[in-house]
C-alpha cells in the first residue's frame, strides 16, 4: 500500500520552502517529486534595472552562505564585457576571498549534517570553530557575511602585514581542528554508521544527472571548474581535486573535510606570494554589446552566470544557474530507496540553498490544474480577500 | 574503529569557559574596517550625486532646496540601506570623504521613519581634482573628525550640523 507524504513548503526540518513529495511503503520512499517556487524574488528582473556597479550588490544578495561566489561570477562576466581587467594583486585578494569562504562554507555544512545525524555536539563545535574564519573575513573586508570585496576591475579593500600574520594564526587553528574533524568523519563509529550507506548515487547516475561540486566528487567524478577550466591564478597554484568513491553522504562529508585541506593550502600560497600592485583599475560606466558565460566553482559546485549587454551601462539580461539546481535531479534519485528518518540527512547532503535556485514561479490551480501568469499585485489581492473570507480570522489560539 | 572518540574533547569541553560572549552586557569589538551605517559630513559634500547614483539600495536622495544659495538637502534612508559602503567609494571628494560609514551595528528600531536621517547644508566648493585614482577604501581607514581644516571650505553660514544630523524628517 503506498502512502504520498508531502513534505513542506513550511516544515520544521526545513530551513526553507521547498515542497518533497514522497511515495512511501512502509517506511521505504519508492517516489519523490520535487516542486519548486515558493522563495522567487525576481533578482534576474531587478538585475536588469541596475547598473553594472549596483549589480555586483544584488548578485550578492542571491545567497547568504556563497555569497562572494554569486558577486565573483558576475564581476568575472561584467569584466570581460567592459574590457578590463583586475590587477594581478586584486585577482589574488579577490580568490583569497573565495577560499574563505568556501572554509567557511564547509564548516558549516559540517556542522549541519551532524545535526541532522543527531550528532549535535558535533554541530556545537564546527560551528564555534567557523568563527575563526568568520572573524578573518569580517577583518578583511568589514562584514562577516555580505563582505562587499569585489568591484569592477578589482578588490575594494587591501591587506596589510598585521592582517596577513592573522589569517595565518587563524589557519593554524583551522588546520588542527579540521584535522580532528576528518578523524572524528572517518572513524567515530557511530557518526560513520549514521552517514555510511545513506543516499547512494552511483558515479554513472551522478555522471548522467549532471550533479556538480561535492556530490559529483563524493560519486568519484573529479569534476572542478577550478581544474577543469582554470580562472585567474588557479593554473599556478598547486591543489587537489578532493574525492571520495563511497557514493554515500559519508563520501560527501569526506570531500567536504578534504577541501578544506586544499583551501588552506591555496589560501596559504596567496598569503606568501601576495604581489604588490594597485588592487583596482578604473571601470567604464558603460559595457560594450556582447554576451558572455562566466563559471565559478562556488563551495556548493559550479555557479553559472549568462549575463548579456546592450551597450548601456546595465546588463540586458542576467541569467543565475546556482549548483543546488543542477543537483536537485539527483537528490531525487537519492531519496528512491531510501528511509523517511534519510530525508533531512539526504537533502542536507547536497548543501541546498533553495532561494539560490529559485528561478522561475508557475502558478497553478489547484482544482482545475490550470497554469496561470498572475501580476504581484493580484497576487496581494487574492491572498488578502482570502485572508479576508476565511472563518479563521482573529481566532485564538485553543492554547 | 573504536566508540567514543569523541568523548575526550566532550570532557574537556565540561571545564571550559563558555566559548560565546554573555552578548548584551558584554560586546565584541568590531574590526577597524567594519561598515556601519553611512553618515555625511554636510561640510565637505560638494552635492555631486555620485553616491545617489551608485546606492545600490537607492537609500540616498539628494535635493536642491535652493539654486541661488547652493543650498542641498540629503536624505540617508538608513532603513533601506544594505550596508556595501558603495557611497563612500564612489565619493570624490579628496582627502577626506564627505560620506563615511560609522562602527555602530546595534541600529534596530521600532519605527524605520526614525532611521532616517536628514541633513541640510550649502555645497561645499569643490576643490581642484586631484588624479583619478578609483580610491578603494584605503585599510587603516580611521573615523576623522568631521570639522577638520576643510571646513573653511564651506561658504558662509554653514547650517549647524549637529541640530539637523540626528533629525527625524
Amino acid at each position: 500500500m503506498k502512502f504520498q507524504i508531502p513534505i513542506g513548503p513550511q516544515h520544521p526540518a526545513l530551513k526553507e520552502p521547498i515542497s518533497l513529495r514522497m511515495t512511501v511503503e512502509g517506511e521505504v520512499i519508492k517516489d519523490a517529486d520535487l516542486r519548486l517556487g515558493y522563495n522567487h524574488r525576481g533578482v534576474e528582473k531587478l538585475a536588469e534595472s541596475k547598473s553594472w556597479i549596483q549589480n555586483i550588490y544584488l548578485t550578492e544578495r542571491i545567497c547568504g552562505i556563497c555569497s562572494h561566489s554569486h558577486a565573483t561570477c558576475f564581476v568575472q562576466g561584467a569584466e570581460k564585457l567592459l574590457e578590463i581587467e583586475a590587477p594581478r594583486r586584486g585577482v589574488y585578494l579577490r580568490y583569497l576571498v573565495s577560499e574563505l569562504e568556501r572554509v567557511h562554507s564547509h564548516l558549516l555544512w559540517l556542522g549541519v549534517a551532524g545535526h541532522e545525524a543527531g550528532f549535535d555536539s558535533f554541530f556545537m563545535y564546527t560551528w564555534r570553530d567557523r568563527e575563526v574564519v568568520m572573524d578573518i573575513l569580517e577583518m578583511i573586508s568589514g562584514n562577516r557575511v555580505h563582505y562587499a570585496i569585489n568591484t569592477l576591475g578589482g578588490v575594494r579593500r587591501d591587506l596589510d602585514e598585521a592582517q596577513k600574520a592573522k589569517i595565518l594564526d587563524g589557519l593554524k587553528i583551522l588546520k588542527a581542528r579540521s584535522e580532528y574533524y576528518l578523524k572524528i568523519g572517518a572513524g567515530e563509529p557511530t557518526f560513520v554508521g549514521r552517514l555510511a550507506g545513506v543516499g547512494m548515487l552511483s558515479r554513472q547516475q551522478a555522471m548522467d544527472l549532471c550533479t556538480v561540486g561535492p556530490v559529483a566528487r563524493a560519486s568519484g567524478i573529479a569534476r572542478d571548474v577550478r581544474k577543469d577550466d582554470p580562472h585567474a591564478f588557479y593554473d599556478e597554484v598547486e591543489f587537489d581535486v578532493a574525492t571520495a568513491d563511497t557514493c554515500d553522504v559519508l563520501g560527501r562529508a569526506v570531500v567536504r573535510i578534504k577541501e578544506l585541506f586544499e583551501s588552506y593550502k591555496i589560501i596559504e600560497f596567496v598569503i606568501r606570494n601576495l604581489p604588490d600592485g594597485p588592487i583596482a583599475v578604473k571601470a567604464p560606466r558603460r559595457a560594450k554589446p556582447g554576451e558572455v558565460v562566466s563559471r565559478y566553482e562556488a563551495p556548493r559546485g559550479e555557479n553559472i552566470h549568462y549575463i548579456k549587454s546592450n551597450g548601456s551601462d546595465k546588463p540586458e539580461r542576467l541569467k543565475v544557474r546556482a549548483p543546488t539546481l543542477a543537483n536537485y535531479a539527483a537528490t531525487i534519485e537519492m531519496l528512491r530507496h531510501g528511509f523517511i528518518a534519510d530525508i533531512p540527512l539526504i537533502f542536507a547532503a547536497i548543501d541546498p540553498c533553495i532561494c539560490c535556485a529559485e528561478r522561475t514561479a508557475e502558478l497553478v490551480d489547484a482544482r482545475t490544474g490550470e497554469e496561470r501568469i498572475v501580476r504581484f499585485a493580484d497576487l496581494r489581492r487574492l491572498a488578502a480577500s482570502r485572508q479576508a473570507h476565511s472563518n479563521k480570522r482573529n481566532v485564538a489560539w485553543p492554547l | 574503529m573504536k566508540l567514543g572518540i569523541f568523548l575526550p574533547e566532550l570532557i574537556r569541553s565540561l571545564f571550559k569557559k563558555p566559548n560565546t560572549v554573555d552578548y548584551p552586557f558584554e560586546k565584541l569589538e568590531v574590526p577597524p574596517d567594519f561598515r556601519g551605517s553611512p553618515f555625511l559630513h554636510p561640510d565637505l559634500c560638494i552635492a555631486c550625486r555620485a553616491c545617489e547614483r551608485d546606492c545600490p539600495a537607492e537609500a540616498i536622495e539628494i535635493e536642491e532646496l535652493s539654486k541661488e544659495e547652493k543650498k542641498f538637502q540629503m536624505v540617508i534612508h538608513n532603513d533601506r540601506c544594505i550596508h556595501c559602503a558603495q557611497c563612500v567609494d564612489s565619493c570624490p571628494t579628496t582627502p577626506l570623504k564627505a560620506m563615511e560609514m560609522d562602527h555602530l551595528f546595534e541600529i534596530a528600531d521600532f519605527d524605520r521613519h526614525n532611521l532616517k536621517m536628514q541633513y541640510v547644508y550649502n555645497r561645499a566648493v569643490p576643490k581642484k581634482p586631484a588624479g583619478s585614482a578609483v580610491a578603494p577604501m584605503s585599510p587603516n581607514r580611521s573615523a576623522k573628525p568631521s570639522d577638520g581644516s576643510e571646513s573653511a571650505t564651506a561658504p558662509a553660514a554653514p547650517k549647524p550640523d549637529p541640530a539637523s544630523k540626528p533629525g527625524q524628517s
